[in-house]
């Protein structure tokens, strides 16, 4: 977080604000905490309905509206298949077609019904499961900049794992916060850059490195339509307004064919994207533009 | 990156895994030790790390041969659980022969012949000073009794180890420390933590001013347990469980806190000025004389203060000693350092130099990867990744062994001994009587 022409004292204020709105925010979405409602929610058994928080109730919501705008491309219920693929690479070994079948049964939003005059959630099948890691930094960035801007911050950038990026207003040494998109092979250099006022940019993809800078065993994107993972080393950013929506639409147009992103895009205005993929180049690897959207 | 601690972790490379295989053939494993030591050995002999740490210097010996000149002759005193780890590590070390192991209590003594052979048994430990040939004793006995055997080991003119803590009372710290003064032999205290890697790392650390001046150590050993030893017959439950009663030992003092009291006054290159605290026996109320909960501060120079703890009826935070000052905390016994500010992620860092140069210009920061960047330093930088499978303890008996081959004493550690063993005491008169007790100024060391 970085707040320009800010005072000391006002900007530990300010961090110390954010660092208590982002706790709860974990507190009531992380699926690691057993104690979060996210957690009492995945332990429920089949067709037992769960009433959640009216907070988690407006987040799940949201989910259910961006999964119907991104045609299922956006589904908060994947993580079985994530886990599946994690645990068989990590072995050496892709998952059995039965496998995979055998756990997409388990997965999709169509399978977890949303009674709105009760605000109760049931899952169909057993076993099933929510993980709101696509969509829960991003929605705690969004509303950590509205309380922002209510409090009179007027500029401010904040990098969330520099995957989520929201700025409020501009660079104070020019018309907006020029972001660059960092080659994931040489993170020193940019390979497209963004002009953020009042936005928010989302990348996501498949990383070749893990957090700690060792090869990544599995780092790929489940296709919800399929259950496998997207092939090859790819990102997808966004830019649009609202953080959550950012984060929403990388992951979904990157598991989205081509043909078919323009279709969501209509739903959601102001929206600039850009995907690369890297090919390999002797013993490098190289990014080109694979597809462009502006609004 | 310090380069002892660099190729102490090459040294290392793995070898020592055997630690845990229950019976590797010994030579092999002796020929895997000889080759640790002598890589090691290129390390010990370094200047900077002997300046820091100059007990280390036994270590710059490369291993022995087998020739019966290469030898050193030692007998165990205390073949107990203490002492069957020590002897576990003698029968490791290249040119060390168990000459002699001793112990009136005689399930242990016949256990420890069992696993030496060629040793020969001893009831009373002055008969094991007369034996012919025996270079050096290592004596893992209860407390109360530490200060005679040293005295009468060093008249024998034997070379000493001694398992910490120093001796039951303070005048005996001050007769062992005179003796030693006057014996020209080596004198070796089990305080492992010496030899442990991990410290040697967060003390290179410490000095090269990374967590800035040391303003606050806090140090806590938490178990939970009745710190009972099986006990076959009522009638030997002092001799077996000498850890619960006073006539022995000082209990969490002298067996606990006075590792952690140790790494304070390395530390903080002092002694304690005094001590306040209580202890209570609040949970184990089963006949035991020695506190089972225990909780001091330490004064040392310069306003610094040093907090410890112990107890045995709750484990959840186990042991720990926090070094704090205002720029990082290390944590010793698991190896971590903790910067109070950490460095952003780089992309912030660009960002925040271009916003102060007046730059308007693109910082590559979007990526898909998650780079942590915490407002508090929860994961920590490891010190101590040196796999060598050891705390210390078998280094600590190695350098013993070499200093006696080389007849040099082991710079500083009678000084460490003495340190944490009379602080130790201070702690426990402080509870037992109530009131603020002071190093006693005119002790020498």
């Amino acid at each position: 977080m970085v707040l320009p022409g800010v005072n000391a004292v006002t900007g530990e204020g300010l961090a110390d604000f954010a660092d208590t709105h982002l706790r709860s925010q974990e507190r009531l979405m992380s699926r690691f905490n057993p104690n979060s409602p996210v957690s009492e929610l995945n332990r429920c058994g089949a067709n037992e309905a769960f009433a959640p928080p009216p907070a988690l109730w407006k987040i799940l919501w949201q989910c259910r509206e961006h999964w119907q705008r991104t045609r299922g491309a956006f589904d908060i219920t994947q993580w079985p298949l994530n886990r599946l693929w994690r645990e068989h690479l990590e072995r050496g070994e892709p998952p059995s077609d039965d496998a995979i079948n055998e756990t997409r049964a388990r997965t999709g939003m169509e399978r977890m019904r949303f009674d709105a005059s009760s605000r109760t959630i049931k899952f169909e099948a057993a076993g099933q499961g929510i993980d709101l890691g696509g969509f829960g930094k991003g929605y705690a960035l969004e509303q950590l900049a509205v309380c922002f801007r209510e409090r009179g911050v007027a500029r401010a950038f904040f990098s969330f794992g520099e995957s989520s990026v929201t700025v409020i207003g501009s660079h104070p040494h020019g018309p907006t916060w020029p972001v660059g998109i960092a080659n994931m092979f040489h993170p020193e250099t940019s390979v497209h850059s963004f002009s953020l006022r009042d936005a928010s940019l989302s990348t996501s993809g498949t990383a070749p490195f893990n957090q700690t800078g060792g090869p990544q065993t599995f780092g790929h994107i489940i296709n919800p339509r399929d259950g496998r993972p997207i092939a090859g080393y790819r990102t997808m950013s966004v830019t649009v307004p609202n953080a959550a929506d950012a984060e929403v639409l990388s992951t979904a147009l990157l598991v989205t064919a081509e043909a078919d992103r323009a279709e969501i895009l209509k739903t959601y205005p102001n929206v600039s994207a850009i995907e690369f993929v890297y090919e390999s180049r002797g013993n490098d690897f190289a990014p080109r533009i694979q597809w462009r959207y502006e609004t | 990156m310090n380069p002892a601690a660099t190729i102490l972790r090459r040294a290392s490379n793995g070898d020592m895994k055997h630690d845990s295989t229950p019976s590797p053939p010994v030579l092999n494993e002796l020929t895997h030790r000889r080759e640790f030591l002598k890589r090691l050995a290129v390390i010990a002999g370094s200047t900077a790390l002997l300046a820091e740490m100059p007990w280390w210097s036994p270590l710059r010996a490369a291993p022995p041969g087998d020739s019966p000149a290469d030898r050193v002759r030692v007998g165990l005193v205390g073949v107990g659980s203490r002492g069957n780890l020590h002897l576990t590590n003698l029968l490791r070390t290249p040119g060390v022969e168990i000459a002699a192991l001793c112990d009136d209590y005689d399930p242990h003594l016949q256990a420890g012949l069992a696993k030496v052979p060629g040793a020969k048994g001893f009831s009373e430990y002055r008969k094991m000073l007369d034996m012919p040939g025996l270079d050096g004793v290592v004596i893992a006995t209860p407390l109360n009794l530490h200060a005679q055997m040293c005295l009468d080991a060093f008249s024998a003119g034997k070379h000493v180890f001694c398992e910490k803590s120093l001796a039951y009372t303070i005048e005996e710290c001050q007769a062992i420390a005179n003796a030693y003064r006057g014996s020209k032999k080596v004198f070796q205290i089990g305080h492992q933590r010496l030899f442990h890697p991990p410290y040697l790392r967060a003390l290179e650390f410490a000095r090269r001013g990374e967590i800035g001046d040391i303003k606050q150590i806090r140090a806590y050993w938490h178990r939970n347990g009745n710190w009972r030893n099986p006990c076959p017959s009522p009638e030997l439950e002092h001799r077996l469980n000498w850890r619960l009663y006073r006539a022995y030992s000082c209990g969490l003092m002298t067996e606990l806190a006075s590792h952690h009291i140790q790494v304070a006054n390395w530390f903080l290159e002092a002694h304690p000025l005094s001590v306040v605290g209580y202890g209570s026996i609040n949970f184990w109320k089963d006949g035991r004389e020695l506190y089972d909960n225990v909780n001091l501060v330490y004064r040392y120079p310069n306003g610094v203060h040093v907090i410890f703890d112990s107890l045995i009826s709750n484990r959840f935070y186990g042991a720990e000693v926090q070094i704090m000052g205002p720029k990082g905390t290390i944590e010793g016994e698991t190896g971590r350092l903790f910067a109070e500010k950490p460095p952003p992620a780089p992309g912030i860092v660009q960002l925040i130099n271009s916003l102060e140069h007046g730059l308007f210009e693109t910082i590559p920061i979007g990526g898909p990867s998650w780079v942590p960047d915490l407002k508090k330093d929860t994961k920590g930088i490891v010190l101590g990744n040196e796999h060598t499978g050891d705390d210390g303890s078998y280094l600590e008996i190695v350098a013993f062994a070499n200093a006696i081959r080389r007849n040099e004493p082991i710079p500083n550690m009678m000084e460490q001994a003495c340190l944490s063993g009379v602080a130790v005491l201070m702690g426990q008169t402080a509870m037992e009587q109530g009131r603020e007790v002071t190093w006693p100024s005119d002790f020498k060391v």
